[in-house]
Parts: structure tokens; sequence; C-alpha cells
């Protein structure tokens, strides 16, 4: 699965999206423009256009992902200080293409202006190096933390296959403590572990905490060391935070077999949490911009303190301080659920399997 | 021309058993009927709930103004007064801001230099630093885009201040197609809802080949409530029965959802539905090969739970095809949403029409087919051999 989202996601951002240019104008400089547009690393012109129908058209067909057009005598209105107008269009239905598009165009647009700037400022005779400063007064460093590619595998490898792996858990723990309900072996299971039921969970569970570690763990080491994604803390602290993870996940998805011990109901249920939590842990959207009613949910789901305890910890290289409350709570959570364990034992004392 | 005649007329009658029994079968099972009905109901509604503030407004950030001057308050007020941006308070340095940062309590920090407000006065380049967290890309996109219009913005004020040019010889627009609010439930939920049509028809039928499976472990091998009819009759006859049930709610997904949300719906409804047609039989189809392999109830709704993440990806919703490896863009290829997705997306959002999308169109329709012969010869193969595929003997 982790080898699916890094062969996947492999060039990190997905540049040379496919635009087409619309050059109602022809001339000298609608031609640099065009050579510019090509130039960029983000984009890349793979259709000629003649109308903005035609480009439009190409945009329903899903041919191109925005387009760029300079009307006509755009030229000469440029020249001769008319204000002619230049415009862009990115389809945002395609989030990375459209944003990708978009920024390029704007690239371009800006220094297009720029450049005409300088030129008719030159012309006016004011000293070339005191134009450049003046095309931009203000210059803007931006420093992506961390992450100065901006790439976007960093990201969502690191959110999408703790998410995987906590799924995986989910279902296989509740699938594996209700399906004895099912098969009617759960008074045999309790037996063996004369009765108690933390006896029973702890050997039934405890190979696969080591098995899910041990995946977590491997897919950490293809994250931070195959791909050299960022690891700026001790790479025991992820080692010991993914343990603790699988087992918070495991302790979550046993609540879930204490409150609804049902094969069916509870698997479902658990699957529905392991797909929700994707979203409503807040790693494609922050969990303060949601409505509240909404977010309060995400505090509930060790996936969420694990991908806290990640940015913290790998990415911006935070002393453990600060990381200290995602931290107590994983640890916490395994204790929460010992008060409702009796109703599993209870369930699993009289299984009754309703098809 | 008569037995011909009388062969058609029995084979529409054993059609129409089957599709009746599937009905009874369908509405007296509890685990289909959520899968059917309430999956498809409530999951569009939650997962909309989510994503539905849209935009990320507001994000902390912090100043560190080594200037001290009105120029250099005068950024930090256009800086607080952008949408996404919310400035929290000036820390004395760059390690207090880092602290703060730490702590949680800002996404960003913007640096003013020093020299700022000298550099403007004497026509020189002024920099303005801006870090920004990395954790969450949709921040990062947020700050990034609204820096950079204000520096631009200020950039030209500058100019026209100083040299009273009207220095912007070019006018540019831009235009947001599809997604004009930039949102990201507008995004991501149309996709999600095709997503969510194939997934739970694969379910569905999924548990029903598991009752199925279920009564015929304890009945030696036979199905009591099976009808007896042709492969064909039986699985087209099951198909329509699945079709009639999607019927009231693919209208409520596609038409109701966006509408109730206010997501991109500007597409033609008869066009997308039209377009829909071809992408709930191949899921059925599929979904009937898949019911052929797995035995138990609860297991396949491992697999499908697990599929659904890998079609997501696979369906290039957030991660574009063109940038695929050729291997994943053709596993991509033979899942139906990869298709429903693309072309429902450019329909709703884009408000293209079913010609433009002609190729997912009939791509949809040869997977219906492919599925079709595939779930025909597994049949009959069943029906040849019935001992070897005894699922006593397993």
């Amino acid at each position: 699965m982790s080898l699916f989202f890094l062969s996947l996601l492999n060039p990190g951002l997905p540049l040379k999206v496919p635009t087409a240019i619309i050059d109602l104008d022809n001339s000298t400089m609608s031609r640099k423009i065009t050579r510019s547009l090509s130039a960029m690393e983000t984009i890349e012109i793979t259709e000629q256009a003649t109308s903005f129908n035609e480009a439009m058209d190409k945009v329903g067909r899903g041919d191109i992902f925005g387009f760029f057009l300079i009307p006509e005598d755009f030229e000469q209105e440029a020249i001769s200080n008319r204000t002619p107008t230049i415009s862009y269009y990115s389809n945002l239905t395609y989030f990375i293409p459209g944003t990708l598009a978009f920024k390029g165009f704007k690239t371009i647009a800006v220094s297009t202006s720029g450049n005409i700037v300088l030129t008719t400022l030159v012309a006016e005779g004011i000293n070339p190096q005191q134009v450049e400063t003046l095309l931009q007064p203000i210059v803007f460093q931006d420093h992506p933390i961390h992450n100065p590619w901006t790439n976007y595998s960093i990201y969502l490898s690191n959110s999408f296959i703790p998410g995987v792996i906590a799924l995986m858990i989910l279902l296989v723990t509740s699938f594996s403590i209700c399906s004895e309900l099912k098969q009617g072996s759960s008074i045999e299971w309790l037996k063996t572990a004369n009765g108690s039921i933390l006896g029973a969970l702890i050997g039934k569970l405890l190979p696969h905490t080591i098995i899910f570690s041990i995946i977590g763990i491997f897919s950490q080491s293809l994250l931070y060391s195959y791909n050299h994604f960022p690891l700026h803390c001790n790479p025991l602290i992820m080692i010991f935070a993914m343990i603790l993870f699988v087992i918070a996940t495991q302790t979550f998805a046993v609540f879930i077999c204490c409150l609804i011990p049902n094969l069916r109901l509870a698997v479902s249920i658990a699957s529905l949490i392991g797909i929700l939590s994707f979203s409503i842990t807040g790693f494609s959207f922050p969990v303060e911009n949601m409505y509240g009613a909404i977010g309060i949910f995400s505090y509930i789901i060790p996936l969420r303190y694990y991908f806290l305890i990640y940015v913290d910890q790998a990415l911006n290289g935070l002393p453990l301080f600060y990381s200290r409350w995602y931290f107590i709570v994983l640890i916490a959570i395994p204790f929460v659920v010992l008060p409702l364990l009796h109703r599993l034992k209870r369930a699993l004392l009289h299984p009754v399997y309703i098809p | 021309m008569r037995r011909i005649i009388d062969k058609i007329l029995k084979w529409v009658t054993s059609l129409y058993l089957v599709w009746r029994r599937e009905f009874r079968l369908v509405f007296t099972d509890a685990g289909v009927l959520i899968f059917f009905f309430l999956l498809p109901t409530l999951y569009p509604l939650i997962y909309t709930l989510i994503y539905n503030p849209e935009i990320v407004r507001d994000i902390p950030v912090a100043v560190v103004d080594n200037c001290r001057t009105t120029a250099s308050r005068e950024f930090t007020r256009m800086t607080d007064a952008t949408e996404a941006i919310k400035i929290i308070g000036y820390a004395s340095n760059l390690n207090e801001a880092r602290q703060w940062h730490a702590q949680k309590a800002c996404y960003g920090i913007l640096v003013i230099p020093e020299d700022y407000e000298k550099n403007i006065g004497r026509g020189e380049q002024s920099h303005v630093i801006f870090y920004s967290d990395m954790g969450l890309l949709i921040r990062y996109r947020e700050l990034l885009s609204a820096m950079t219009d204000l520096s631009l913005a200020t950039g030209t004020k500058i100019r026209q201040e100083l040299y009273n040019t009207d220095s912007q010889p070019i006018n540019s627009t831009s235009i947001i197609l599809g997604d004009t609010k930039q949102g990201f439930a507008s995004f991501v939920i149309p996709g999600i809802l095709i997503l969510i049509i194939q997934q739970s028809l694969i379910l569905g039928i999924a548990m029903l080949g598991g009752g199925a499976n279920e009564r015929r472990m304890r009945n030696r091998g036979i199905d009591p409530l099976a009808v007896k009819a042709t492969a064909t009759a039986t699985i087209i006859g099951k198909a329509l029965c699945y079709f009639t049930i999607y019927i009231p709610l693919v209208i409520y997904i596609l038409y109701f959802v966006p509408v109730f949300f206010n997501l991109p719906n500007i597409g033609n409804v008869v066009d997308y539905l039209l377009f829909i047609v071809p992408l709930v039989f191949s899921s059925i189809f599929f979904g009937m090969i898949f019911q052929r392999a797995v035995s138990e109830r609860e297991s396949s709704m491992l697999i499908v739970v697990f599929s659904s993440v890998v079609f997501l990806f696979l369906s290039g919703l957030t991660w574009p095809r063109y940038a695929m490896g050729k291997l994943w863009i053709w596993i991509g290829n033979c899942i139906p949403a990869t298709w429903g997705v693309e072309g429902f997306i450019r329909i709703n959002s884009n408000g293209a029409s079913l010609e433009q999308n002609t190729h997912p169109y009939i791509m949809l329709w040869i997977l219906t087919c492919c599925y079709f012969l595939i779930i025909l010869f597994i049949e009959l193969l069943i029906k040849f051999k019935p001992k070897k595929y005894h699922p006593l003997r397993r």
C-alpha cells in the first residue's frame, strides 16, 4: 500500500499541466509571451486554439486545464498606452493542475506587464537599474519550512499512509474480535484466557500489534530513509509514535466492539470511521475551519494525534515538549476503554448471530 | 417462428421473476439495505458537512517588524486585511515568533527587514520574508497566494506614488472555471459522489452474494431462494433490479446533494443522468464478478473499503492522471469510477455536454460490456461444472 502511494506520487509535483494559448494578435510581443509560457516549468502548451469557444470546448473535453488569451491588437494597444487586457482561465475542478496552471499564467501576466513598463521607462530616460527595482519595489521571499520543493508527495504520503494503516487496524481488529461471536467460538476463547476479558484481548491482539507496528515502521523507513522525506527528529520518536498509534487504534476498534458487539455492524462502523478519518482528522482541510459540531469528532481519532506528532517532530523538528499532549492522548486512549470491557465480556458469553 | 416467440416470452418471464425475487431479497436483508440505502443517503451529507466551510480563512500569522515605521505598519495592516491571513501579534524577534509557531499559535511568520522603508524611499527593492508551515498544503496555498497578491499590489502603489506614472500598461484578469469559489468541498465532493455510487453498489451486491452463499452452505449447495432461469436472464434480471433501486438514489446523490450544499451544479441534468447509466451498469457487473470472488459477507467489506482509497487515487481526483505511471493509468482505466468521475465533474462543474464527454462515456459502455461478458462466462462455467465449484467442497 505504501508502495502504491509512493510510486503513484513519484514525481512529487505533477508538472507540465496541459494548457492552451489563444493568440489573436500574432505579433512579436504575443509570440514572445507564447515562448515564455512554453518555457515555464509548471505548464506545457499542448494545444493551439484559434478562438475562445474552441478553448472552452477543449476544457470541457478535459484536454487542457486552462488557457491564456491574448486579444487582438494587443501589441499596438500596449505600446500606445491604451491598456489592453490579457486574460487567463484556470479550471479548478481539478485542484492541483488548476492551481499550477493558474500560478504559471499569473507569473507570465505579471512579467509581461513588467517588461512593457521597463521598455517604456527606459525609453523615457530612466536609469535601467532603477527601473528594475521599480518593477518590483517589494520582493516577497517565500520560505516553505522544511519542504522547499513544495513536494506534494511529502505531504500526501505522510498523511495517507498512516490513514490506510489505521483503516487496516480498525477493520482487522473489529473483524477478528466479532467473528468469534459469529462463529460461536467466543466462550471457548474466553475460557482459554481463564475468563479474563483483558487477557483474552491481549492474547488475541498482541500479535496484531507486532505485525502492524512492523508494517508501520517499514512504511516509515520507505518514507524517511528510502525517499529521504524530511525527518528532523530522532527516528526513535517516530517509531515510538507509530507503536503508540497502532495500540491506540486497536483499542479504538475494541471500543467499537464494546459498544456494538455484532460482527457486521462493528465492521461497518469501523470502516465508516476509518474512511471518514481521512477527511475529519483535518490533514486535507484544517479542523479549525470546519463546523464546530463536525470538527469536534476529529479529537477522538488516534490518527489525528499521530499526524500532529509527525508535523511537529519529523517535519518541523520541534522539541518534544510541544508534542507532549499528543503523546499523552495516545497513551491514555487504551485506558479509557477499560471500563467498557465488561460489556464486551457479556456479549462474548452469550453469542447471538443475527444474519 | 412460434417456438422462437415462445422462447423469448419464457426468457422475459424468467427475467421478471428474477427481478422480483431479487427485490424481495434486497428488502429483507438488513445488511444490504444499509449499503443500498443508508450509506448512499448519509455519506454524501457527512462528507460535504466536513468540507462545507470550503475556504480556509484567517490563518494566524505572526509579524516580526524590524523596521517599525509607518510603511511597515501599513504593510502589516494590509496583510491583516487579506481574507486568508489574520495577524495575531508582533513578536519581538524571530525566535519569539518561532516559539509561537511551535505552540501552534501561528502558521506563518512575516518578517519585515530593518531597511524596509528606507529602501522604498530610495527607490530600491525592499524584501519581505515569509515563513510558512508546511503541515497542511491548503494553508500554504492560501498564505502564498495572499502574500503574492499583496506584495504585487503594494508594489504597484509604491510605484505610482514615486513616479506618478500610470504604470500598468496591461490589465490582466484571471477567470476561475468550474470551482469558482476555489473551495475544497466544491472540488472534492462531486468526485466522491461517483465513488459512493460505485462502492455502495459493489458492497450491496457482495453482501447479497454472501447471503446466497450462506444459504447454499446450509442447504447442501442449493440456494432455495434462487429462481430457475438461464444465465443471461439471471444476470440481467438482477442488474435491472439494482438499477431500478438506484434510479431515485442517483437523482438524490447527483442532483440534490450539489444543490443542497451549493456545490457547482451547472451541468445539464439529462446529460449527466444519461452519462451515469453505464456507470451504474458497469459497477453492477463489476460487483457481480467481485461477488463470485468472495464467499463471506463480512470479508467482502474489508476488501471494498480498502479499494475505495485506491480507487479514489486512481480516479485522478487528487493527483492528475496525466502525471501517473502507465501501469496506474491502465489499472485506473478498468475502474468504472475513474471514467465516471472524469465525465461527471466536467458535466456538473464545467457545464460540458455529453457530446464533449464521448470518450469516458464510450469507455464506460465498453467496461459494461466487458464485465457483462466476464460474469456471463463465470456463471456458465459454474453451471456446467457444478461439482468443481461447489461451495461446500472448498
